[in-house]
């Protein structure tokens, strides 16, 4: 009884110094990407004054910066292309490998398992070097590599759900006269939803996010946002234009946000769906 | 509309183990017939392997004329109302209801009034709106039902539909399907283990153990002449008394001795070839009276007498076998007493100790 009273006095203060501390970095690009180019190296903390506030030019120049908006809509691109897919593919597969019991599925999904825990750096060379000579190193071929990055702790996450979806639902779905594939579409998906959401936001947040795998695949010459940043921010010979570059930087992150905030409902629901129901 | 046939049927699951070795049923158009027996005795696949979930591993199996092993589900005319419901969560009530006859393409004005009149019938209509969790257990089950129903099949499948409701409930809910079944005038194969619910609604009762069907008759012929020690036992609450015993003969004619008593058969019985043989004696407990004139009857101990409010239910011991009566509630007895018990000769069962099996009635 004491011990629940300590830590639910204890609880609020702490989380929330660590809610400041993770969003101080995120409101400081914020605040500077309205600051001429000149104060923001030397007083990174100040608000915007008179003198200081340039208004919307930094953006203006951060989405003029060679490639930054293709970049863009690039990112956008890829995310949205390889979260779909993730999505509708790992939810089938998710329910045959927990459906269907054969020896090969129960490997199927160990094989899923393990390949959540194998490090991206250990299979960088090798994979990169698959995907150059199968002609993947474009935009669309790189959805196919993250469809690959993905698929463990999806199929994992939703295959933990699957489990607790009563079979019986399946077999009167059946009889009422779905085919195996209108089953999947009608009924199955419609009840992983909330976890398919789920697995739908963590994997557009690292997808996004994602620095190596693109800049191994496609190089320079087909900028991902990060890596548009990235290079920006090395400038030429050493002279950074920090305002453009705080603005990229916001530009990168509402995306995401917008994204978690407006399915943010949908996660909690998955996440404690999948914990009740095991 | 269909009749069901099993010839020779045999199911044996992936892991080898048979359930059904070899099943012969008749099923008969528009017939109620439902199928009982202890947990793990096949119901459940028998019922799936007409809904055809479960595959028939040896065997024919006919709905109507036609020979369905390998046909699908969807195809068979049928629909199966489960035990947990098995309700679209993520449907309201009127779009699970209408989703078997969508998926079919029915015009949405023929779909718009079956689910209406089915809403109507099982007085759900208020409820049509709303998703199946905001639903109560009876509510839920009578969405299952209505969903079955709005298909217009050839053959309702239930298993045990009622199991999850509470008694007063499950009371309502069984004239409700009674009248339901009269009302569509189709084949109902219904799944239980509740006795009370078979020997209610039942036109004909399959009594199934082990996979293997011991008795399939109406309920009153199943309960005053049940063919095996089985089925006298499983139908009936509280249970037929069982008292073994061997059978003898003298000048008056033939007598079982039990322990240091003997109970006299009726004269029409002549089981000749069991003379001298161990037979089981069967009586149901409200064959057994007590006996007020000092006639032809047993002495007994009282160990229990339970008030039931209209009868006593009186737990006692004869020559050391457990032995109950259903005695009228007016009556006093007290526990620890012996009394006399008169038999209903008449109503006795006779069946073979070895085989379990009924000698005469
Ligand atoms: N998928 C399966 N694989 C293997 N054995 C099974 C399977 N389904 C059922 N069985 C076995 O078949 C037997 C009969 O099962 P069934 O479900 O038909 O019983 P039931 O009569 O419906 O029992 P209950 O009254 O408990 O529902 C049981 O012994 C069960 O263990
Ligand atoms: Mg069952």
């Amino acid at each position: 009884m004491k011990k629940t009273k300590i830590s639910s006095i204890l609880t609020p203060p702490i989380l929330t110094v660590l809610a400041v501390l993770f969003v101080i970095p995120i409101l400081l690009v914020f605040i500077n990407s309205f600051k001429s180019k000149f104060y923001i190296i030397g007083t990174p903390f100040e608000l915007p004054d008179k003198e200081t506030f340039v208004g919307l030019s930094n953006y203006i120049k951060g989405l003029s910066t060679s490639g930054f908006f293709e970049a863009f809509l690039r990112s956008v691109f890829i995310t949205v292309g390889s979260v779909i897919l993730i999505v509708i593919c790992t939810s089938m597969t998710a329910w045959y490998i927990t459906r269907v019991k054969t020896v090969f599925t129960k490997m199927l999904y160990y094989l899923f398992v393990f390949s959540m825990v194998v490090p991206f750096q250990m299979v960088m060379y090798t994979m990169t070097f698959t995907v150059t000579s199968l002609n993947l190193d474009n935009p669309v071929g790189i959805i196919f590599v993250y469809l690959g990055f993905g698929a463990g702790l999806s199929v994992f996450m939703l295959s933990g759900f699957v489990k607790s979806v009563p079979n019986e639902i399946e077999e009167a779905a059946m009889i009422d006269g779905c085919t195996p594939l209108q089953t999947f579409f009608r009924v199955v998906f419609p009840i992983l939803k909330p976890t398919a959401i789920t697995v739908a936001i963590l994997n557009a947040m690292w997808i996004w996010n994602d620095y190596l795998l693109p800049y191994l695949i496609l190089g320079t010459g087909q900028k991902t946002v990060p890596v548009a940043i990235q290079i920006s921010m090395q400038g030429a010979y050493g002279s950074v234009d920090w305002g453009g570059f705080m603005a990229m930087l916001v530009l990168a992150i509402i995306p995401i946000i917008v994204f978690y905030l407006s399915s943010q409902k949908y996660i909690i629901k998955g996440v404690v769906a999948g914990a009740v129901k095991g | 509309m269909a009749t069901i046939t099993f010839k020779n049927v045999v199911k044996t699951y992936e892991d080898g183990v048979t359930v059904i070795p070899d099943l012969n049923l008749e099923i008969k158009d528009k017939e109620f017939i439902i199928l009982v027996g202890p947990s793990g005795c096949g119901k459940s696949t028998t019922l799936r392997m007409i809904a055809g979930l479960e595959e028939v591993s040896k065997g024919e199996l006919y709905i109507g004329d036609r020979l369905v092993n390998k046909v699908a589900p969807k195809d068979r005319d049928i629909a199966m109302v489960f035990q947990s419901y098995a309700l679209y969560p993520h449907m309201t009530v009127y779009k699970n209801m209408a989703f078997g006859l969508t998926l079919r393409k029915v015009p949405k004005k023929v779909i718009d009034e079956k689910v209406r009149a089915a809403a109507k019938i099982l007085d759900i209509e208020k409820y049509l709106n709303r998703k199946p969790k905001a639903l109560s257990g009876g509510q839920r089950q009578r969405v299952a039902l209505g969903r079955a129903m709005v298909r217009d099949p050839a053959v309702f499948l239930l298993d045990e539909p009622l199991s999850n409701l509470d008694a007063k409930l499950r009371t309502e809910m069984r004239s409700q399907i009674t009248k339901l079944h009269q009302r569509l005038q189709t084949t109902f194969v219904y799944v239980t283990h509740d006795q009370t619910e078979a020997m209610t609604m039942a036109d004909r009762i399959v009594v199934m153990k082990d996979g293997i069907i011991n008795q399939v008759d109406t309920p009153q012929e199943l309960y005053n002449h049940p063919c095996n020690v089985f089925v006298a036992g499983f139908i009936g609450s509280p249970q037929m008394n069982f008292l073994e015993g061997r059978l003898k003969k003298d000048e008056k004619g033939y007598f079982v001795k039990i322990g240091y008593s003997i109970i006299r058969l009726p004269e029409r019985m002549k089981p000749s070839a069991y003379e001298e043989e161990r037979v089981i004696l069967g009586i149901r407990p409200e064959d057994l009276n007590l006996d007020k004139n000092n006639g032809d009857s047993i002495e007994v101990k009282v160990e229990l007498a339970e008030m039931m409010g209209s009868e006593i239910y009186v737990y006692s011991t004869f020559e050391g076998k457990k032995i109950i009566a259903r005695i009228d509630s007016s009556e006093k007895i007290e526990n620890g007493e012996n009394i006399r018990l008169t038999l209903d000769t008449q109503k006795l069962h006779i069946f073979n100790a070895q085989t379990e099996e009924l000698i005469c009635d």
